[in-house]
């Protein structure tokens, strides 16, 4: 009689014919031994759970009623801690079994090393976050408090109080999408309102990051996206010059793009900034040299900056007799893209998976 | 706009090779594109920011080069022979509207022949991408390129009563401009009228009607300074834009007008026969005021961080065009019509500072001195941001766009209507994040991703009795097996209690009392049956489930498709969870396992509720739930294990008796759970 069938005959009947109740148990716990070396595969393991402990027909199952539940009342207290004991390792085992570890083999050499455990890497985090992430750790111990807006706006906050002439090409340029309604509103084509926000509700000195979504009417490809992401800095105070916002950037470019990289300032036009200026940096690709990315030009265009024009000031409510300050602001997509290579801006807004985990 | 090498060299000496001059003019603010050889000559392609029109054109520039090297400027000839018939005696001009036309010069020309032009002027408006049409276009074109002014040739005999007219139009009115399209005129368009009608629209095009042509003997030569916005407003409005409507929107110079029509009379001798009659037409009704700019050179210092000296400052100015006159601690600058994008003190700093060179001024630090204030829920995003990626969920961005059918299946607000969209279906801005998510998890399945987990941080915009709001979401999205794959574990799809557990992970780090899960009012874009919402107090923190098949069966989706709506202003608003310590017991808990049967009416958290308070009793745990076989209809088997524990002493059998037993009854009386073992 094999000990499976053992299980389903009464206690009584089985010491009756010499099996102490120790023998039982060791006879039980053998054959459950040499099936679990038999495992190989996760579904054989679980079969072996419910051959086991299943509820209703599992051997151990059958052994607490015919054995236990059966037992002379003297007999109880051995039997009952023989199952337990037996149950705890078979639970033991099995829990092992689950984990893989029956997999592997169990002969003197020990277990393969090489083989992958099960994947917890952490999720990735988004390159425009990550870019995000190095801009603040730059610019938050030099001062700088971060903050955020709303990106529907008004024409007021995006063009008027930054002095943009309302009947002027500049506006043109935004490439605004309006929402409908007679409200005006428009989705914010950059981040520099959050500059008027900021400083009609507080007083100087200011020292801010901004950053958050922004949008234009640009069809999208490679290199435009409808929504992309800004950041923008910006310092008021009553002494705070030109030269300061040339020794910040360069600061920040090479924290951000390396130690050997330059930044040039080139003279623009920008509405809201006076003067404005176009910061290169030498192309991080080719350090310089000239190459397809820099178009053989060794610099690459990263942002735009300026002196806070006068009347941007004085329509946030400050006095620019006594207040002046700096402002510059870039796409972090194209930071993201320019860092870690990143050839096509749309990438960024697919959620492919194996896109993103490359940032993990 | 295209500027040629030899053309700048007769107004200015240039020894720098082309590729050192640009890099000079781009360190200005004139930024040079791409520098060429062409027909022996060099072609800069310069991007030139709409500030300034003033250096749209070979002078312009020329005097930038002059301002950064510090070298004389010359002024193109302007001199001619004057016939003795008055020009005012052949044409008149009429301004109607001097707000929109504040001067409109004229010049007269009789006797001409109309050919071609000579090579050398053909050659330089070719090389500037201006196709030659005969002598007198090409003039206008070549004064156009040299000094910026628009100026345009009228056939004299084709003007009715020779008379000019600048009004507005009228209702009804119409053009055939010289691309010979009809243009349907309205009230805001400045037009240029003969005695009769329109024929020309001010400052964008010519008409058709009086162009010059292989016959024109007489001709009137218009040199006008036109309203920017008046100008802009019609070429938008058309669609027409023109090398003159460029400029003029951009702001031209008016004094320049009598001098292009000069230069112009000068070279006509150049193109063929004809006379110059004698003076100019000069209509000029406003007389313009320009300001008299005061310059201090603290202010200076004050804005550049740097004392550049009276010389060099003074020395920019003039050489830019300025006439500065030395006051008090500083000088008085009159404003010039050549630059009346400077009208400020500031507007002269930053001239001095471009033509002294950014590269030049230190580069220096603020002193710190300042603290920075807190972010509001910095702390509380952090958590959640690096929680949400602990659990394995790729971070994505979505568009903020959506259609309007999709909002108004996801969405439970009124939709906010884009009016100049990208496209149909990103016509509103999102009310939801579901769909975006959705589009994401689809993009991936349709690439056979096994495991999907992603993560998107990002807004909805509401549109509400205040105003526009834009709550934050946190929306999570899961498909395909619960864990990724490997050789050592059973593959088995994602569920609801996988979701369940991360949505309870991301709650857990903040202050969230009360938290319960129940199925009311999910949203019906989910299965129902198959989804829960996290409430809080009267607060919804999240809800999260299955989405209904039907809706991911019109994606061609084949398998189930998980999401969880997280609302981070009404989680972040609980802040985070104070950390506390409790004593650890110095004894170890009992445990005793209890089958039940319990009615499907009852959920495991009334159990919770129902004995959760016993004394001593510090978990409960459910190890097992069964249903079918043997249970009962109408039930299911839970099993389910407390554990009891006291800090300092030992619990005795009987105690953990008693509490069994009263656990049991309790269940029993008032759950109506039978207590199997």
């Amino acid at each position: 009689m094999s000990i499976a069938e053992k299980t389903g005959r009464p206690i009584a009947d089985l010491l009756r014919e010499g099996d102490s109740a120790e023998d039982l148990y060791a006879g039980l716990r053998a054959q459950f031994e040499a099936e679990l070396r038999d495992t190989r595969t996760p579904e054989h393991t679980r079969a072996l759970r419910d051959r086991w402990l299943g509820r209703r027909s599992g051997l151990l199952t059958a052994a607490n009623e015919s054995w236990l539940k059966a037992a002379a009342r003297e007999l109880k207290p051995t039997v009952g801690k023989l199952q337990n004991q037996l149950k705890r390792d078979l639970e033991a085992a099995l829990q092992n079994a689950m984990q893989g570890a029956v997999s592997e083999p169990r002969d003197e050499a020990g277990l393969d090393p090489t083989l992958p455990g099960p994947e917890r890497t952490a999720g990735a985090v988004h390159p425009v976050r990550l870019a995000l992430e190095e801009v603040l750790d730059i610019f938050r111990p030099l001062g700088y408090t971060v903050a955020e807006g709303p990106e529907i706006e008004s024409f007021f906050y995006n063009f008027e109080a930054l002095n943009f002439p309302s009947d002027h090409p500049a506006v043109d340029e935004m490439d605004t999408l309006f929402l409908a309604g007679k409200e005006r509103a428009l989705l914010r084509t950059h981040t520099s309102p959050c500059q008027i926000r900021i400083m009609e509700a507080e007083s100087p000195p200011l020292r801010y990051v901004v950053h958050g979504k922004v949008y234009r009417n640009d069809t999208p490809d490679a290199t435009h996206s409808p929504m992309f992401h800004q950041l923008e800095m910006f310092a008021v105070g009553a002494d705070i010059t030109f030269g300061d916002l040339r020794g910040t950037l360069e600061h920040f470019v090479r924290r951000f793009f390396g130690p050997s990289t330059r930044a040039r300032f080139r003279p623009s036009y920008f509405p809201f900034t006076e003067p404005s200026a176009e910061v290169d940096i030498t192309c991080p690709f080719c350090s310089g040299h000239g190459c397809r990315i820099c178009k053989q030009t060794g610099y690459i265009e990263v942002l735009g900056c300026g002196m806070i024009d006068p009347n941007v000031l004085t329509n946030a409510g400050l006095d620019h007799e006594r207040f002046q300050g700096f402002a510059a602001g870039f796409g972090l997509d194209r930071f993201a893209m320019l860092r870690y290579g990143i050839d096509d801006i749309l990438q960024m807004y697919q959620g492919d998976t194996r896109f993103l985990r490359q940032f993990r | 706009m295209r500027i040629l090498l030899s053309w700048l060299r007769d107004f200015v000496e240039i020894q720098e090779s082309p590729r050192d001059l640009a890099d000079a003019l781009t360190m200005a603010g004139m930024a040079v594109d791409t520098v060429e050889e062409a027909d022996g000559d060099t072609l800069f392609e310069f991007d030139i920011t709409s500030n300034r029109p003033d250096a749209m054109n070979h002078f312009g520039m020329a005097r930038e080069v002059a301002s950064i090297y510090r070298r004389p400027l010359r002024r193109p000839s302007s001199e001619f022979a004057e016939a003795d018939i008055l020009a005012s005696s052949m044409a008149s001009v009429e301004i109607a509207n001097p707000k929109s036309c504040a001067r409109y010069v004229g010049r007269v020309f009789t006797g001409v022949r109309v050919g071609p032009s000579p090579d050398w002027i053909r050659r330089r408006i070719e090389l500037c991408g201006i196709r030659p049409i005969n002598n007198l276009a090409d003039l206008t074109n070549y004064a156009l390129l040299e000094m910026g002014q628009p100026t345009h040739a009228f056939d004299l005999d084709k003007l009715a009563g020779r008379h000019i007219e600048v009004r507005t139009a009228r209702p009804g009115e119409s053009l055939v401009t010289l691309d010979g399209v009809l243009r349907e005129l309205v009230a805001e368009d400045l037009v240029i009228c003969d005695a009769e009608k329109p024929v020309a629209l001010a400052g964008v095009m010519g008409g058709e009607a009086t162009e010059i042509t292989a016959e024109t003997r007489n001709v009137l030569l218009e040199a006008a300074w036109f309203k920017p916005s008046t100008v802009r407003n019609t070429s938008r409005r058309l669609k027409l834009f023109s090398e003159a409507s460029h400029r003029f929107e951009r702001g031209a110079d008016w004094d320049g007008t009598v001098w292009a029509a000069d230069r112009i009379a000068s070279l006509l001798g150049q193109t063929g026969p004809g006379a110059v009659l004698k003076g100019c037409i000069d209509c000029y009704p406003g007389s313009r005021n320009l300001p008299e700019i005061r310059l201090q050179s603290e202010s200076i210092r004050r804005h550049l961080g740097v004392d550049l000296g009276g010389s060099e400052v003074e020395s920019i100015l003039l050489a830019l065009g300025f006439r500065p006159v030395a006051s008090d601690n500083g000088w008085i600058v009159p404003a010039t019509s050549h630059r009346l994008d400077v009208e400020r003190e500031i507007d002269l700093i930053e001239e001095i500072a471009r033509i002294h060179g950014f590269e030049k001024i230190p580069a220096t630090l603020p002193a710190v001195g300042i603290a920075p204030a807190r972010t509001p829920k910095a702390a509380e995003d952090t958590r959640m941001r690096n929680a949400v990626s602990g659990l394995g969920y790729d971070e994505t961005i979505g568009f903020s766009f959506s259609s309007s059918s999709e909002s108004q299946r996801f969405g439970g607000s009124p939709e906010i209507a884009l009016r100049n969209p990208i496209s149909k279906l990103w016509d509103v801005m999102r009310t939801s994040a579901v769909p975006t998510m959705l589009r994401a998890l689809e993009w991936n399945l349709k690439r056979n991703q096994p495991f999907v987990r992603l993560a998107e941080f990002g807004r909805v915009y509401q549109r509400t009795d205040a105003g526009f709001v834009e709550p934050k979401m946190l929306c999570l999205g899961a498909s395909g097996t619960a864990r990724p794959l490997c050789w050592s574990e059973p593959s088995r799809p994602f569920g609801f209690f996988e979701l369940k557990a991360d949505v309870a992970a991301l709650l857990h780090p903040f202050d969230s009392a009360g938290l319960r899960f129940d199925s009311r009012n999910v949203p019906p874009y989910y299965r129902q049956g198959h989804a829960a919402s996290a409430r809080c107090d009267a607060g919804v923190l999240a809800h999260f489930g299955e989405i209904d098949p039907e809706i991911t069966r019109e994606q061609k989706i084949r398998q189930p498709v998980w999401v969880a709506e997280i609302f981070l202003d009404e989680v972040y608003q609980r802040g985070l969870r104070a950390p506390a310590h409790r004593r650890l017991a110095r004894v170890p808990a009992v445990s005793r396992d209890f089958s039940l049967l319990v009615p499907e009416s009852v959920a495991f958290e009334r159990i919770i509720d129902t004995v959760g308070p016993m004394a001593d009793l510090i978990s409960l745990e459910p190890l097992e739930v069964f249903r079918g076989q043997n249970v009962p209809r109408g039930h299911y088997s839970l099993l389910l294990r407390a554990s009891w524990q006291r800090l300092d002493e030992s619990l005795t059998d009987e105690e953990v008796n008693s509490f069994a037993a009263e656990l049991r009854s309790g269940l029993h009386a008032r759950l109506g759970i039978v207590v199997r073992t």
